[in-house]
């Protein structure tokens, strides 16, 4: 169980709604809400926002594909064990 | 990308890149067996190790554990198998041996993959894609294992329902 109640969406101030629209965009997925890990980085967008770009360009197509990012991504997290 | 087969093909790279560098980083003081000392079996493994990376040296993690040959050549096989093309490339293989050796901290497979990458056409763009996917990610896992957030995306791909390997259609 979670450490912090995550908010609906819909407690978070505009600014925070238009992380939800970019993460939506990023997966093209419709979530019913915004995935949990996006609810934690809309928190503060101040940190969020240049964590967010961060990510987006390390994980945009260049010399490796998307999917193939993907793939790594996935391995640090069983490497790191982490459930999320 | 699509299908189960390719992670099961990354899940063996980030295994056996686990296992070697765990030998590899922390067995120094079993002495790595030296090829002039070594006996046939051994020798012939360590050439075929040596074809496979085109390389003159033999990984510090095969010479680490071939004070038993036959454990070796088992071991040897498992990684050939895992490194080797197949549905993965090996040049992306290696990209995630570099990203699973940089997360856990293991100087000997990260600069063995990042040699590996390098040989393999990687540019250092490429390289700083990796290192960039891995330190975000690194970000993340470790924000949720703070939080203990749940998984929320599996729904994001599809089942694959195709059998194993040669097994029965269900």
């Amino acid at each position: 169980m979670p450490t912090v109640r995550l908010r609906e969406a819909a407690e978070y101030p505009p600014e925070a709604q238009r992380l939800f629209e970019l993460s939506k965009a990023w997966f093209n997925h419709d979530f019913g809400q915004p995935p949990a890990m996006s609810r934690v980085m809309a928190w503060d967008p101040e940190f969020g926002g240049p964590h967010g770009r961060a990510m987006k360009r390390a994980m945009s197509p260049g010399e490796f594909t998307r999917a193939e990012k993907e793939m790594v991504a996935a391995a640090v997290s069983g490497a790191s064990a982490c459930e999320y | 990308m699509t299908g189960d087969a390719v992670w099961y093909e990354a899940a063996q790279v980030v295994g056996i890149t686990n296992a070697l560098n765990v030998a590899a980083d922390a067995l120094g003081a079993l002495g790595m067996v030296e090829e002039a000392d070594a006996p046939p079996e051994t020798r012939a493994l360590f050439a075929e190790i040596r074809a496979f990376y085109e390389s003159p040296e033999v990984p510090p993690a095969f010479r680490l554990i071939a004070h038993d040959p036959a454990y070796a050549a088992d071991v040897w096989a498992a990684a050939r198998r895992a490194y080797a093309d197949n549905r993965l490339s090996r040049r992306v293989k290696e990209a995630l041996a570099f990203a699973v050796s940089l997360t856990t901290r293991s100087g000997t497979g990260t600069a063995f993959h990042l040699g590996e990458m390098r040989r393999l056409g990687v540019g250092s763009r490429g390289i700083m894609e990796i290192v960039g996917v891995t330190q975000m990610f690194s970000s993340y896992t470790k924000i949720a294992d703070t939080l203990q957030l749940e998984p929320d995306m599996g729904d994001l791909a599809p089942e694959d329902p195709t059998p194993a390997p040669g097994g029965p259609t269900r």
